[in-house]
Protein backbone atom coordinates (compact mmCIF):
# COMPACT_ATOMS: atom_id res chain seq x y z
CA UNK A 1 0.00 0.00 0.00
CA UNK A 2 1.31 3.42 -0.97
CA UNK A 3 0.39 6.30 1.37
CA UNK A 4 1.22 9.95 0.77
CA UNK A 5 1.03 12.16 3.85
CA UNK A 6 0.68 15.90 3.28
CA UNK A 7 2.24 17.87 6.12
CA UNK A 8 5.07 16.92 8.50
CA UNK A 9 3.57 18.31 11.70
CA UNK A 10 2.91 16.02 14.65
CA UNK A 11 -0.30 14.67 13.08
CA UNK A 12 1.26 13.75 9.73
CA UNK A 13 4.45 12.36 11.26
CA UNK A 14 2.49 10.26 13.76
CA UNK A 15 0.32 8.82 10.99
CA UNK A 16 3.33 8.16 8.74
CA UNK A 17 5.26 6.52 11.57
CA UNK A 18 2.39 4.18 12.45
CA UNK A 19 1.60 3.32 8.82
CA UNK A 20 5.26 2.71 7.98
CA UNK A 21 5.58 0.39 10.96
CA UNK A 22 2.51 -1.46 9.67
CA UNK A 23 4.27 -2.05 6.34
CA UNK A 24 2.94 0.79 4.17
CA UNK A 25 5.13 2.44 1.57
CA UNK A 26 5.01 5.99 2.91
CA UNK A 27 6.05 9.42 1.66
CA UNK A 28 5.59 12.62 3.69
CA UNK A 29 5.43 15.84 1.67
CA UNK A 30 6.23 18.96 3.68
CA UNK A 31 5.94 22.52 2.32
CA UNK A 32 8.54 24.04 4.63
CA UNK A 33 12.25 23.32 4.77
CA UNK A 34 11.78 21.86 8.25
CA UNK A 35 9.47 19.40 9.99
CA UNK A 36 7.20 20.14 12.96
CA UNK A 37 4.66 22.61 11.60
CA UNK A 38 3.30 24.56 14.54
CA UNK A 39 5.85 22.81 16.75
CA UNK A 40 9.10 24.68 16.28
CA UNK A 41 12.25 25.21 18.32
CA UNK A 42 14.32 28.34 18.69
CA UNK A 43 17.90 28.25 19.97
CA UNK A 44 18.18 31.40 22.11
CA UNK A 45 21.67 30.65 23.42
CA UNK A 46 24.11 27.88 22.48
CA UNK A 47 22.34 24.64 23.47
CA UNK A 48 19.37 26.47 25.05
CA UNK A 49 16.10 25.97 23.17
CA UNK A 50 12.66 27.47 23.63
CA UNK A 51 9.37 26.59 22.01
CA UNK A 52 8.42 29.10 19.34
CA UNK A 53 5.16 27.20 18.84
CA UNK A 54 3.30 24.59 20.88
CA UNK A 55 4.98 24.19 24.23
CA UNK A 56 2.93 22.90 27.15
CA UNK A 57 1.47 19.61 28.23
CA UNK A 58 -0.24 18.03 31.22
CA UNK A 59 -1.11 14.62 32.66
CA UNK A 60 -4.19 14.20 30.47
CA UNK A 61 -2.02 14.34 27.33
CA UNK A 62 -1.44 10.62 27.39
CA UNK A 63 -0.68 10.00 23.71
CA UNK A 64 1.85 12.82 23.68
CA UNK A 65 3.44 11.39 26.82
CA UNK A 66 3.67 7.97 25.13
CA UNK A 67 5.23 9.48 22.00
CA UNK A 68 7.78 11.41 24.09
CA UNK A 69 8.69 8.28 26.04
CA UNK A 70 9.14 6.33 22.82
CA UNK A 71 11.64 8.94 21.63
CA UNK A 72 13.41 9.12 25.01
CA UNK A 73 12.33 12.71 25.58
CA UNK A 74 11.77 14.05 29.09
CA UNK A 75 9.51 16.79 30.41
CA UNK A 76 10.31 19.60 32.80
CA UNK A 77 7.85 21.49 35.02
CA UNK A 78 6.83 25.01 34.04
CA UNK A 79 8.26 27.34 36.71
CA UNK A 80 5.52 29.30 38.49
CA UNK A 81 6.79 30.33 41.91
CA UNK A 82 6.52 33.85 43.25
CA UNK A 83 4.48 36.96 42.72
CA UNK A 84 2.78 38.10 39.53
CA UNK A 85 2.62 41.48 37.85
CA UNK A 86 -0.66 42.90 36.62
CA UNK A 87 -1.43 45.81 34.33
CA UNK A 88 -5.23 45.90 34.26
CA UNK A 89 -5.77 49.64 34.19
CA UNK A 90 -3.07 50.15 36.84
CA UNK A 91 0.11 48.28 37.72
CA UNK A 92 0.25 45.97 40.73
CA UNK A 93 2.20 43.06 42.19
CA UNK A 94 0.32 40.22 43.86
CA UNK A 95 1.16 36.79 45.22
CA UNK A 96 0.02 33.94 42.96
CA UNK A 97 -1.76 34.35 39.65
CA UNK A 98 -5.10 35.74 40.83
CA UNK A 99 -5.73 39.08 39.13
CA UNK A 100 -6.77 42.22 41.04
CA UNK A 101 -10.35 41.90 39.83
CA UNK A 102 -13.64 41.06 41.54
CA UNK A 103 -13.58 37.34 42.38
CA UNK A 104 -17.38 37.32 42.31
CA UNK A 105 -17.38 38.79 38.77
CA UNK A 106 -14.89 36.16 37.60
CA UNK A 107 -16.98 33.49 39.31
CA UNK A 108 -20.01 34.67 37.34
CA UNK A 109 -17.94 34.42 34.14
CA UNK A 110 -16.85 30.87 34.95
CA UNK A 111 -20.41 29.92 35.98
CA UNK A 112 -21.63 31.14 32.58
CA UNK A 113 -18.81 29.31 30.76
CA UNK A 114 -19.56 26.15 32.73
CA UNK A 115 -23.18 26.29 31.64
CA UNK A 116 -22.27 26.23 27.93
CA UNK A 117 -19.30 23.84 28.20
CA UNK A 118 -21.07 21.23 30.32
CA UNK A 119 -23.95 20.91 27.85
CA UNK A 120 -21.79 20.56 24.72
CA UNK A 121 -21.49 17.08 23.21
CA UNK A 122 -17.72 16.80 23.01
CA UNK A 123 -17.54 14.25 20.18
CA UNK A 124 -20.34 15.79 18.15
CA UNK A 125 -20.73 19.45 19.07
CA UNK A 126 -23.19 19.98 16.22
CA UNK A 127 -25.62 17.67 18.07
CA UNK A 128 -25.41 19.63 21.34
CA UNK A 129 -28.56 21.11 22.83
CA UNK A 130 -29.18 24.52 21.32
CA UNK A 131 -26.40 23.87 18.76
CA UNK A 132 -27.97 25.97 15.99
CA UNK A 133 -28.27 29.09 18.11
CA UNK A 134 -24.83 28.65 19.68
CA UNK A 135 -23.21 28.00 16.31
CA UNK A 136 -24.79 31.10 14.80
CA UNK A 137 -23.72 33.43 17.58
CA UNK A 138 -20.29 34.91 18.30
CA UNK A 139 -18.65 34.58 21.71
CA UNK A 140 -18.53 38.39 21.83
CA UNK A 141 -22.34 38.59 21.54
CA UNK A 142 -22.67 35.91 24.20
CA UNK A 143 -20.39 37.88 26.53
CA UNK A 144 -22.35 41.09 25.95
CA UNK A 145 -25.47 39.31 27.14
CA UNK A 146 -24.08 37.20 29.99
CA UNK A 147 -21.34 39.34 31.52
CA UNK A 148 -22.60 42.35 33.41
CA UNK A 149 -19.67 43.19 35.67
CA UNK A 150 -16.95 45.33 34.03
CA UNK A 151 -14.23 43.10 35.54
CA UNK A 152 -15.72 40.05 33.80
CA UNK A 153 -15.90 41.96 30.51
CA UNK A 154 -12.27 43.04 30.91
CA UNK A 155 -11.06 39.54 31.76
CA UNK A 156 -13.04 37.52 29.20
CA UNK A 157 -11.08 38.50 26.04
CA UNK A 158 -7.78 38.04 27.91
CA UNK A 159 -8.94 34.61 28.98
CA UNK A 160 -10.06 33.53 25.51
CA UNK A 161 -6.85 34.90 24.04
CA UNK A 162 -4.87 32.83 26.49
CA UNK A 163 -6.93 29.64 26.12
CA UNK A 164 -7.70 29.67 22.40
CA UNK A 165 -5.74 32.51 20.75
CA UNK A 166 -9.13 33.87 19.77
CA UNK A 167 -10.80 37.23 19.57
CA UNK A 168 -14.31 36.62 21.02
CA UNK A 169 -15.83 38.23 17.91
CA UNK A 170 -14.15 35.63 15.67
CA UNK A 171 -15.53 32.40 17.15
CA UNK A 172 -18.95 30.93 17.73
CA UNK A 173 -20.25 30.22 21.23
CA UNK A 174 -20.41 26.56 20.20
CA UNK A 175 -16.72 26.56 19.27
CA UNK A 176 -15.76 28.23 22.54
CA UNK A 177 -17.77 25.69 24.53
CA UNK A 178 -16.42 22.78 22.49
CA UNK A 179 -12.80 23.93 22.72
CA UNK A 180 -12.88 24.38 26.49
CA UNK A 181 -14.55 20.97 26.92
CA UNK A 182 -12.28 19.23 24.42
CA UNK A 183 -9.18 20.42 26.24
CA UNK A 184 -10.25 18.84 29.53
CA UNK A 185 -12.45 21.63 30.90
CA UNK A 186 -11.91 25.29 31.65
CA UNK A 187 -10.09 24.64 34.92
CA UNK A 188 -7.70 22.11 33.39
CA UNK A 189 -6.92 24.26 30.36
CA UNK A 190 -6.29 27.29 32.55
CA UNK A 191 -4.03 25.63 35.10
CA UNK A 192 -0.27 25.29 35.16
CA UNK A 193 0.33 22.79 38.00
CA UNK A 194 -2.22 19.99 37.61
CA UNK A 195 -3.34 21.41 34.27
CA UNK A 196 -2.52 21.72 30.60
CA UNK A 197 0.52 23.97 31.19
CA UNK A 198 2.11 21.79 33.87
CA UNK A 199 5.16 20.74 31.85
CA UNK A 200 7.27 21.51 28.81
CA UNK A 201 9.45 19.13 26.84
CA UNK A 202 12.97 19.38 28.19
CA UNK A 203 15.02 20.87 25.35
CA UNK A 204 11.95 21.78 23.28
CA UNK A 205 8.89 20.03 21.87
CA UNK A 206 10.32 20.25 18.33
CA UNK A 207 12.58 17.33 19.26
CA UNK A 208 9.59 15.02 19.00
CA UNK A 209 8.97 16.01 15.38
CA UNK A 210 12.69 15.68 14.66
CA UNK A 211 12.78 12.22 16.23
CA UNK A 212 9.73 11.00 14.31
CA UNK A 213 11.18 12.40 11.07
CA UNK A 214 14.51 10.70 11.77
CA UNK A 215 12.73 7.35 12.04
CA UNK A 216 11.04 8.02 8.69
CA UNK A 217 14.36 9.00 7.07
CA UNK A 218 14.22 9.86 3.38
CA UNK A 219 10.47 9.20 3.28
CA UNK A 220 10.13 12.82 4.45
CA UNK A 221 10.52 15.26 1.55
CA UNK A 222 10.97 18.92 2.53
CA UNK A 223 10.13 22.04 0.48
CA UNK A 224 7.40 20.17 -1.41
CA UNK A 225 4.16 22.15 -1.12
CA UNK A 226 1.30 20.06 -2.46
CA UNK A 227 -0.67 21.83 -5.20
CA UNK A 228 -3.27 19.26 -6.24
CA UNK A 229 -4.71 15.86 -5.40
CA UNK A 230 -6.41 14.11 -8.29
CA UNK A 231 -8.34 10.86 -7.91
CA UNK A 232 -9.90 8.38 -10.28
CA UNK A 233 -10.85 4.70 -10.14
CA UNK A 234 -7.16 3.67 -10.20
CA UNK A 235 -6.05 5.71 -7.22
CA UNK A 236 -4.79 9.14 -6.25
CA UNK A 237 -2.07 11.35 -7.67
CA UNK A 238 -0.52 13.97 -5.39
CA UNK A 239 1.09 16.84 -7.30
CA UNK A 240 3.85 19.16 -6.12
CA UNK A 241 5.89 21.59 -8.22
CA UNK A 242 8.68 18.98 -8.31
CA UNK A 243 6.76 15.84 -9.10
CA UNK A 244 3.78 13.55 -8.87
CA UNK A 245 3.29 10.88 -6.22
CA UNK A 246 0.84 8.04 -6.83
CA UNK A 247 -1.01 6.77 -3.78
CA UNK A 248 -3.61 4.26 -2.66
CA UNK A 249 -4.43 6.57 0.24
CA UNK A 250 -3.61 10.19 1.03
CA UNK A 251 -3.51 11.81 4.47
CA UNK A 252 -3.98 15.57 4.43
CA UNK A 253 -2.56 16.66 7.79
CA UNK A 254 -2.50 20.44 7.43
CA UNK A 255 -4.74 23.12 9.02
CA UNK A 256 -8.16 23.61 7.37
CA UNK A 257 -7.30 26.95 5.76
CA UNK A 258 -4.29 25.33 4.06
CA UNK A 259 -6.14 22.13 3.14
CA UNK A 260 -8.52 24.29 1.12
CA UNK A 261 -5.62 25.73 -0.89
CA UNK A 262 -5.03 22.33 -2.48
CA UNK A 263 -6.89 21.66 -5.72
CA UNK A 264 -8.99 18.49 -5.41
CA UNK A 265 -10.38 16.60 -8.40
CA UNK A 266 -13.10 15.62 -7.91
CA UNK A 267 -13.74 18.57 -5.64
CA UNK A 268 -14.65 18.39 -1.97
CA UNK A 269 -18.35 18.22 -1.16
CA UNK A 270 -17.77 20.50 1.84
CA UNK A 271 -14.79 22.83 2.14
CA UNK A 272 -12.41 22.28 5.04
CA UNK A 273 -12.84 25.95 5.94
CA UNK A 274 -15.47 28.56 5.21
CA UNK A 275 -15.79 32.32 5.14
CA UNK A 276 -16.13 32.36 8.93
CA UNK A 277 -13.09 30.17 9.64
CA UNK A 278 -10.26 32.23 11.08
CA UNK A 279 -6.58 31.96 11.81
CA UNK A 280 -5.65 31.26 15.39
CA UNK A 281 -4.28 34.60 16.51
CA UNK A 282 -1.08 33.91 18.42
CA UNK A 283 2.30 35.57 18.24
CA UNK A 284 5.00 34.42 20.62
CA UNK A 285 7.67 36.81 21.84
CA UNK A 286 10.77 35.50 23.56
CA UNK A 287 12.65 37.98 25.72
CA UNK A 288 16.13 36.73 26.52
CA UNK A 289 18.08 37.66 29.68
CA UNK A 290 21.42 36.50 31.06
CA UNK A 291 19.49 34.58 33.77
CA UNK A 292 15.92 34.45 35.19
CA UNK A 293 16.63 37.69 37.06
CA UNK A 294 12.97 38.26 38.07
CA UNK A 295 13.22 35.28 40.43
CA UNK A 296 15.70 37.23 42.59
CA UNK A 297 12.97 39.81 43.16
CA UNK A 298 10.45 37.12 44.18
CA UNK A 299 8.59 37.35 40.88
CA UNK A 300 7.40 34.33 38.90
CA UNK A 301 7.69 36.08 35.56
CA UNK A 302 3.94 35.70 35.09
CA UNK A 303 2.17 38.89 34.11
CA UNK A 304 -1.25 39.75 32.76
CA UNK A 305 -1.94 42.99 30.87
CA UNK A 306 -5.00 44.48 29.29
CA UNK A 307 -2.88 47.11 27.56
CA UNK A 308 -0.82 44.85 25.31
CA UNK A 309 0.81 44.06 23.08
CA UNK A 310 1.66 41.05 25.29
CA UNK A 311 -1.37 39.83 27.24
CA UNK A 312 0.74 37.62 29.40
CA UNK A 313 4.31 36.61 30.08
CA UNK A 314 5.55 33.37 31.55
CA UNK A 315 8.95 32.11 32.68
CA UNK A 316 10.05 29.55 30.08
CA UNK A 317 13.75 29.67 30.95
CA UNK A 318 15.78 26.71 29.75
CA UNK A 319 18.90 25.91 31.79
CA UNK A 320 21.62 28.55 31.55
CA UNK A 321 19.60 31.54 30.39
CA UNK A 322 16.52 33.58 31.34
CA UNK A 323 13.56 33.62 28.98
CA UNK A 324 10.22 35.33 29.38
CA UNK A 325 7.70 34.16 26.81
CA UNK A 326 5.18 36.82 25.89
CA UNK A 327 1.85 35.94 24.30
CA UNK A 328 0.25 38.37 21.87
CA UNK A 329 -3.17 36.91 21.11
CA UNK A 330 -6.63 37.62 19.75
CA UNK A 331 -7.38 40.94 18.08
CA UNK A 332 -4.12 42.37 19.45
CA UNK A 333 -2.16 39.78 17.43
CA UNK A 334 -3.60 41.12 14.18
CA UNK A 335 -2.60 44.68 15.11
CA UNK A 336 0.88 43.55 16.21
CA UNK A 337 1.36 41.46 13.08
CA UNK A 338 0.78 44.58 10.97
CA UNK A 339 3.71 46.44 12.62
CA UNK A 340 7.25 46.52 11.25
CA UNK A 341 9.83 44.39 13.07
CA UNK A 342 11.35 47.54 14.60
CA UNK A 343 7.95 48.75 15.83
CA UNK A 344 7.19 45.32 17.30
CA UNK A 345 10.45 45.29 19.25
CA UNK A 346 10.00 48.86 20.45
CA UNK A 347 6.48 48.21 21.75
CA UNK A 348 7.54 44.99 23.48
CA UNK A 349 10.54 46.72 25.07
CA UNK A 350 8.35 49.58 26.30
CA UNK A 351 5.79 47.20 27.78
CA UNK A 352 8.29 44.98 29.56
CA UNK A 353 10.14 47.94 31.07
CA UNK A 354 6.82 49.00 32.63
CA UNK A 355 5.92 45.49 33.81
CA UNK A 356 9.37 44.62 35.13
CA UNK A 357 11.12 47.95 35.78
CA UNK A 358 13.99 46.30 37.68
CA UNK A 359 15.04 44.10 34.79
CA UNK A 360 17.79 45.22 32.43
CA UNK A 361 16.80 45.45 28.78
CA UNK A 362 16.54 41.99 27.20
CA UNK A 363 19.66 40.87 25.36
CA UNK A 364 17.50 39.62 22.49
CA UNK A 365 13.87 39.68 21.41
CA UNK A 366 12.53 36.95 19.13
CA UNK A 367 9.12 37.36 17.55
CA UNK A 368 7.38 34.32 16.05
CA UNK A 369 4.35 35.53 14.13
CA UNK A 370 2.11 32.51 13.48
CA UNK A 371 -0.63 34.70 12.05
CA UNK A 372 1.65 35.58 9.12
CA UNK A 373 3.11 32.07 8.63
CA UNK A 374 2.04 31.03 5.13
CA UNK A 375 2.30 27.33 5.92
CA UNK A 376 0.38 27.48 9.20
CA UNK A 377 -2.05 30.38 8.81
CA UNK A 378 -2.46 30.84 12.50
CA UNK A 379 -1.80 29.12 15.78
CA UNK A 380 -2.77 27.51 18.16
CA UNK A 381 -5.44 26.24 15.77
CA UNK A 382 -8.02 27.33 13.22
CA UNK A 383 -10.88 29.29 14.77
CA UNK A 384 -14.32 27.96 13.93
CA UNK A 385 -16.53 30.98 13.42
CA UNK A 386 -20.30 31.23 13.30
CA UNK A 387 -21.70 28.53 11.01
CA UNK A 388 -18.59 26.35 10.91
CA UNK A 389 -19.47 23.56 13.32
CA UNK A 390 -22.91 22.86 11.90
CA UNK A 391 -21.69 22.97 8.32
CA UNK A 392 -18.31 21.25 8.64
CA UNK A 393 -18.44 19.33 11.91
CA UNK A 394 -20.31 16.26 10.66
CA UNK A 395 -17.70 15.61 7.91
CA UNK A 396 -14.59 16.67 9.84
CA UNK A 397 -13.09 13.18 9.60
CA UNK A 398 -15.05 11.84 6.60
CA UNK A 399 -12.69 10.65 3.87
CA UNK A 400 -13.11 12.16 0.40
CA UNK A 401 -12.68 8.94 -1.61
CA UNK A 402 -9.01 8.10 -0.86
CA UNK A 403 -8.20 11.39 0.87
CA UNK A 404 -8.24 11.14 4.67
CA UNK A 405 -7.98 13.99 7.14
CA UNK A 406 -5.73 14.54 10.13
CA UNK A 407 -4.46 17.48 12.14
CA UNK A 408 -5.37 18.81 15.56
CA UNK A 409 -8.49 20.44 14.07
CA UNK A 410 -9.88 16.99 13.24
CA UNK A 411 -9.57 15.75 16.82
CA UNK A 412 -12.55 16.30 19.06
CA UNK A 413 -10.24 15.38 21.95
CA UNK A 414 -7.69 18.08 22.82
CA UNK A 415 -8.50 20.10 19.71
CA UNK A 416 -5.83 22.71 19.09
CA UNK A 417 -3.18 21.00 21.20
CA UNK A 418 -0.24 18.70 20.41
CA UNK A 419 -2.23 15.90 22.04
CA UNK A 420 -5.07 16.43 19.55
CA UNK A 421 -2.63 16.33 16.63
CA UNK A 422 -1.14 13.04 17.78
CA UNK A 423 -4.54 11.49 18.45
CA UNK A 424 -5.66 12.50 14.96
CA UNK A 425 -2.54 10.86 13.50
CA UNK A 426 -3.32 7.56 15.21
CA UNK A 427 -7.01 7.80 14.27
CA UNK A 428 -6.26 8.34 10.58
CA UNK A 429 -3.66 5.54 10.56
CA UNK A 430 -6.24 3.11 12.00
CA UNK A 431 -8.78 4.30 9.45
CA UNK A 432 -6.40 3.58 6.58
CA UNK A 433 -5.19 0.25 7.96
CA UNK A 434 -8.78 -0.91 8.29
CA UNK A 435 -9.76 0.11 4.77
CA UNK A 436 -6.88 -0.73 2.42
CA UNK B 1 -25.57 31.97 55.70
CA UNK B 2 -25.28 28.64 57.59
CA UNK B 3 -22.20 26.43 57.61
CA UNK B 4 -24.29 23.73 55.94
CA UNK B 5 -25.25 26.10 53.14
CA UNK B 6 -21.57 26.93 52.54
CA UNK B 7 -20.70 23.24 52.66
CA UNK B 8 -23.38 22.61 50.04
CA UNK B 9 -21.69 25.18 47.77
CA UNK B 10 -18.31 23.48 48.26
CA UNK B 11 -19.90 20.16 47.32
CA UNK B 12 -21.42 21.63 44.15
CA UNK B 13 -18.15 23.23 43.03
CA UNK B 14 -15.64 20.54 43.95
CA UNK B 15 -15.43 17.18 42.24
CA UNK B 16 -14.41 15.54 45.53
CA UNK B 17 -17.37 14.33 47.59
CA UNK B 18 -15.49 13.64 50.82
CA UNK B 19 -15.96 17.05 52.43
CA UNK B 20 -16.90 18.32 55.86
CA UNK B 21 -17.18 21.72 57.51
CA UNK B 22 -13.44 21.78 58.24
CA UNK B 23 -12.22 20.78 54.77
CA UNK B 24 -9.69 23.25 53.36
CA UNK B 25 -10.88 24.13 49.86
CA UNK B 26 -7.36 24.31 48.46
CA UNK B 27 -6.26 20.92 49.78
CA UNK B 28 -9.32 18.99 48.54
CA UNK B 29 -9.05 19.82 44.84
CA UNK B 30 -9.99 23.49 44.85
CA UNK B 31 -8.02 26.05 42.86
CA UNK B 32 -8.36 29.77 42.28
CA UNK B 33 -10.75 29.36 39.35
CA UNK B 34 -13.10 27.12 41.36
CA UNK B 35 -12.76 29.53 44.29
CA UNK B 36 -14.36 32.27 42.21
CA UNK B 37 -17.34 29.99 41.68
CA UNK B 38 -17.75 29.53 45.44
CA UNK B 39 -17.69 33.31 45.84
CA UNK B 40 -20.20 33.92 43.03
CA UNK B 41 -22.51 31.33 44.63
CA UNK B 42 -22.15 33.00 48.05
CA UNK B 43 -22.95 36.37 46.45
CA UNK B 44 -25.97 34.92 44.68
CA UNK B 45 -27.34 33.19 47.76
CA UNK B 46 -26.80 35.86 50.42
CA UNK B 47 -25.67 39.02 48.67
CA UNK B 48 -22.21 39.10 50.29
CA UNK B 49 -19.36 39.76 47.85
CA UNK B 50 -16.11 38.48 49.31
CA UNK B 51 -12.65 38.96 47.82
CA UNK B 52 -10.30 36.18 46.81
CA UNK B 53 -7.99 37.15 49.70
CA UNK B 54 -10.84 36.85 52.21
CA UNK B 55 -11.46 33.31 50.95
CA UNK B 56 -7.76 32.46 51.21
CA UNK B 57 -7.90 33.45 54.89
CA UNK B 58 -11.08 31.39 55.51
CA UNK B 59 -10.88 28.41 53.16
CA UNK B 60 -13.17 25.99 55.07
CA UNK B 61 -16.98 26.01 55.14
CA UNK B 62 -16.90 26.74 58.90
CA UNK B 63 -14.46 29.64 58.58
CA UNK B 64 -16.11 31.06 55.48
CA UNK B 65 -19.51 31.06 57.21
CA UNK B 66 -17.94 33.13 60.02
CA UNK B 67 -16.46 35.58 57.50
CA UNK B 68 -19.83 35.92 55.81
CA UNK B 69 -21.59 36.49 59.14
CA UNK B 70 -18.99 39.08 60.17
CA UNK B 71 -19.33 40.89 56.85
CA UNK B 72 -23.12 40.95 57.21
CA UNK B 73 -22.80 42.03 60.87
CA UNK B 74 -20.51 44.90 59.89
CA UNK B 75 -23.16 46.12 57.51
CA UNK B 76 -20.66 45.60 54.76
CA UNK B 77 -23.14 44.30 52.21
CA UNK B 78 -21.64 45.34 48.94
Amino acid sequence: MRVVVVGAGLAGLTAADELTAAGADTVVLEARDRVGGRVHGLEVAPGSWVDAGAAYLGDKHTMLAAALAESDLKTTPTAMVGASRFDLGSLSTRPGRFPPLSAVALGELFDALDEVTSSVRPHAPWLSPDAEARDARSAADWAAEHLRHPDARLFFPLFLGEMMAADPAAISVLHMAFYLRSGGGTGYLNAFEGGAQQDRVDGGSHQLAVALAARLGDRVRLSQPVRAIHQDHRGALVHTAAGTYPADAVVVAVPPLLADEIEYRPGLPVGRAGPGTGRGCAIKVHLVYPAPLWRDAGLSGWSLSSAGPMQSTVDDSPPGVGVLTGFVTGAEALRFSALTAAEQRASVRAQVSGLFPDLPPPTAIHVTDWVAEPYSRGCYAALFGPGDWLQRGPTLTTAHLRVHWAGTETSTEFFGLMEGAIRSGHRVASEIRARY
Amino acid sequence: MTVDAVLAIFRRVLPSSDLDVDSDFFTVGGDSLLATRVLSAVARECGVELTFEEFLLAPTPAALAVTIATTVGNGALR
